[in-house]
């Protein structure tokens, strides 16, 4: 059915967005990359490919970070023509994948003006994809109610503020807290509204998003290990849209050490095998993760007539760019034999 | 002498954002009273003026031992650093993330690698130089 | 031969040449004093450079000796660009974070001839307080950021101590040797000097006193001489009355009779 119907509305940005996809750079590109001496001819390789002069005006010495913000811009410029071309349901869908930088925004935002800092400086550090209307009335607030009562008015995060907090909270709960408080009600609702469009979308993004939540469940487990927080607050972040949910993430709620954890995954082999990593290897847990998440973004290109490979691209194109700046790095702090960490994409 | 040193518990940084939040990463970051910090990032848009500001400021507190300097901001303020002649608070120039160190331009380095140069009189070398330190004199005058 | 060189303004007494060769005495265990502490704060100050030198720095033409606080700095600069790979910027983030001080220093002193060294040491003092930073993602690579940090930061302590001592030391040996110098080729001069300039007042004196005693002796000499003369005259002419007894000078008056009134 949806078949039938899919082009109508979505039909010029799938076709899109696969064109984008065609630009990602591939392994040949990294190792052209991975040749390079210099930033400068790190610039001119990236010139050959889909970036093209992105760098142009830039002066030279280059920074790395400046190579990421603008790669971020060209990144960013595509999502933005693809958003304002979208009709609903795609339109929500595409919103749906700006509120995660929303909240690491908003969160930016509290600390800032909570320290009262200057306002423009706090806007320029927020990421593009998570600027929202009444983005800049966050940071009027001088108290913390105030602001309370501001993010519950102008932004589109406020229906995740009511559920999990209050003005309170926002006052004395760790910051990391908060922000993993609102994450995991939004990967929940992100992932009901996917099940709600149905068909392939759901299936697509249902096996990303569940991934996105264990990743999380599995990552929040690990770091919380010897600190501060504590089970019950542990498993009050667990989003419960994962594979792992119910059972899996109950026991990881109780996991005093990794030993543990191990073994709360031992019904899931698929997560299993990431510990299982050669002793002396480079490649840590987390490389691990971004090399699934990876491989489930490259799959969902092999499905058509859904919404998975908007959200795909932009993952992918976003490790694209930690794999450029990981390089620039690489090179510009003289540290070649860590050069080769990059994920390959295609 | 040492003992006046007591209150001297902070390590103070100034340098770019990556070197000074990795030292922060690591503990040194600190709040007084006064919600004045130990540390400054330094990027393209800060006015040199705030760097010495800052720096002078750092020198003149009394709770600060270490202050680390990226090298690519020790550059920036050279003449303070080698018109710098206090034993307390250290200044200690730590390499910039993305620039390789440069010795010869530490100020501290220039003094150890002229006394390097100079390796078979020392002595000599200690009396060619400074009159300026006059003023630590009775400080160190133990011995009479 | 007293009068090169400056010296003391003194009276050239016996006693002030006591006090002088006293100060001399004195200012020569001064200066084997300062010389012996000049050279073990010289030896100290060598070890520190030397230090310095392993520890911090130069990258030596051969490319043998790469820096350590180079390196390790490198390094730990390098775990940060991992951070930014998993975590994204969460530079923000731990400057907004910062409370109190974890990581603190305390100042130990040691003695090298009277002359106190600090040597700072790191201490990790409170809770970690950017603990929960990347709690969603990339904990693990801040948790290894930061011990890679809080390691650097220990060679950097180190070497801020080093660099504190050598300043010091540094003063501390150019004022010695200042001192030395003084002793040396002022003080010592101008109290020999004095010495000498005594002695020759005293010598000069000397040779006066002895002269005027030839002269008196002279005199008397010659007094005697003349009295002797006088008296072998004398026994030429009265070997007579010489026999005679002694006149009573009072038997002419005692012929007199008493005037009476």
């Amino acid at each position: 059915m949806e078949a039938l119907f899919f082009n109508v509305e979505d039909g010029f940005l799938e076709a899109m967005v696969r064109g984008y996809k065609a630009g990602i750079l591939t392994n040949n590109n990294y190792l052209n990359l991975t040749q390079c001496e210099t930033l400068d001819d790190l610039k001119l390789q990236l010139a050959a490919t889909d970036y093209g002069n992105f760098l142009q005006n830039e002066p030279s010495p280059l920074a790395t970070t400046t190579i990421a913000d603008k790669a971020r811009e060209t990144l960013v410029s595509h999502f933005m023509y693809m958003r304002a071309n979208a009709v609903k349901p795609l339109s929500t869908f595409l919103d749906f994948i700006t509120y995660s930088y929303m909240i690491d925004n908003t969160i930016l935002l509290i600390t800032g003006t909570l320290h009262e800092r200057d306002t423009n400086e706090l806007l320029e550090r927020c990421h593009p994809l998570g600027i929202f209307d009444g983005i800049a009335a966050l940071c009027v607030a001088t108290n913390v109610s105030e602001l309370y009562n501001t993010v519950m008015v102008e932004s589109p995060l406020a229906p995740y503020f009511e559920k999990c907090l209050s003005a309170q909270d926002l006052d004395e709960m760790n910051i990391e807290i908060i922000r993993n408080t609102l994450y995991k009600a939004y990967l929940e609702d992100f992932y009901n509204y996917c099940q709600g469009l149905g068909g392939p979308t759901a299936e697509v993004m249902g096996e990303i998003l569940q991934f996105e939540a264990d990743r999380r469940v599995l990552n929040i487990t690990l770091n919380s290990l010897d600190t501060e927080l504590s089970k019950d607050d542990r498993a009050k972040l667990f989003p419960t849209c994962g594979r792992l949910y119910p059972e899996g993430t109950m026991k990881l709620a109780r996991a005093d050490d990794s030993d543990q954890v191990r073994m709360a995954l031992d019904s899931y082999p698929d997560y299993k095998q990431f510990f299982d990593l050669p002793v002396g290897s480079e490649r840590s847990l987390e490389d691990k993760f971004f090399e699934y998440e990876v491989h489930l973004n490259k799959r969902s290109f092999t499905r058509q007539f859904q919404y998975g490979v908007f959200y795909a691209y932009l993952k992918l194109k976003e490790q694209e760019i930690r794999n450029i700046v990981w390089i620039a790095e690489c090179i510009a702090q003289q540290q070649k034999e860590r050069i080769n960490s990059y994920i390959t994409i295609f | 002498m040492a003992h006046l040193q007591k209150e001297r518990v902070l390590i103070a940084a100034i340098g770019d954002e990556d070197s000074v939040t990795g030292l922060l990463l690591a503990g040194i970051g600190h709040m007084d009273s006064k919600q004045k910090p130990n540390f400054l990032v330094v990027d393209s848009k800060t006015p040199l003026p705030k760097i010495e500001e800052t720096f002078q400021e750092f020198t003149n507190r009394k709770d600060i031992a270490i202050i680390l300097v990226t090298q690519q901001v020790g550059d920036e303020i050279r003449h303070l650093l080698d018109d710098y002649t206090q034993a307390f608070p250290t200044i200690l120039e730590i390499p910039s993330k993305d620039r390789p160190y440069d010795p010869s331009k530490d100020s501290v380095l220039k003094r150890v690698q002229r006394l390097f140069g100079e390796e078979g009189d020392v002595v000599v070398a200690q009396c060619g130089r400074g009159v300026a330190f006059k003023h630590q004199d009775t400080d160190y005058a133990t011995t009479k | 031969m007293s009068g090169a060189g400056p010296r003391f303004a003194i009276f050239p007494t016996r006693m002030a040449l006591t006090t002088m060769k006293n100060r001399l005495k004195g200012a020569q265990t001064g200066h084997s004093l300062l010389k012996r502490k000049s050279e073990a704060l010289t030896r100290r100050f060598r070890d520190i450079v030397k230090k310095i030198d392993e520890v911090g720095h130069f990258e030596y033409s051969g490319g043998a000796a790469k820096r350590k606080m180079g390196k390790i700095m490198q390094v730990a600069n390098f775990s940060y660009a991992e951070v930014m790979y998993t975590t994204g910027d969460i530079g923000y983030q731990v400057r907004e974070g910062v409370k109190s001080a974890q990581l603190k220093v305390r100042a130990k002193s040691e003695n090298v001839s009277g002359v106190q060294l600090p040597a700072f040491e790191m201490y990790v003092d409170g809770s970690n307080a950017a603990e929960l930073t990347g709690l969603g993602r990339g904990g693990a690579q801040i948790q290894k950021c930061k011990e890679t940090y809080k390691k650097a930061i220990e060679v950097l302590v180190e070497l801020a101590s080093l660099q504190t001592a050598f300043v010091i030391l540094d003063e501390v040996i150019k004022v010695t040797n200042r001192r030395v110098n003084a002793i040396e080729h002022v003080i010592i001069p101008k109290i020999e000097n004095t010495i000498k300039f005594i002695g020759s007042e005293l010598d000069e004196a000397d040779r006066e006193e002895f002269y005027r005693l030839k002269k008196v002796q002279g005199k008397k000499k010659d007094k005697l001489a003349l009295e002797t003369a006088a008296r072998e005259k004398n026994q030429g002419f009265g070997a007579a009355s010489e026999e005679a007894q002694p006149t009573n000078l009072l038997n002419e008056y005692e012929q007199d009779p008493d005037v009476m009134f």
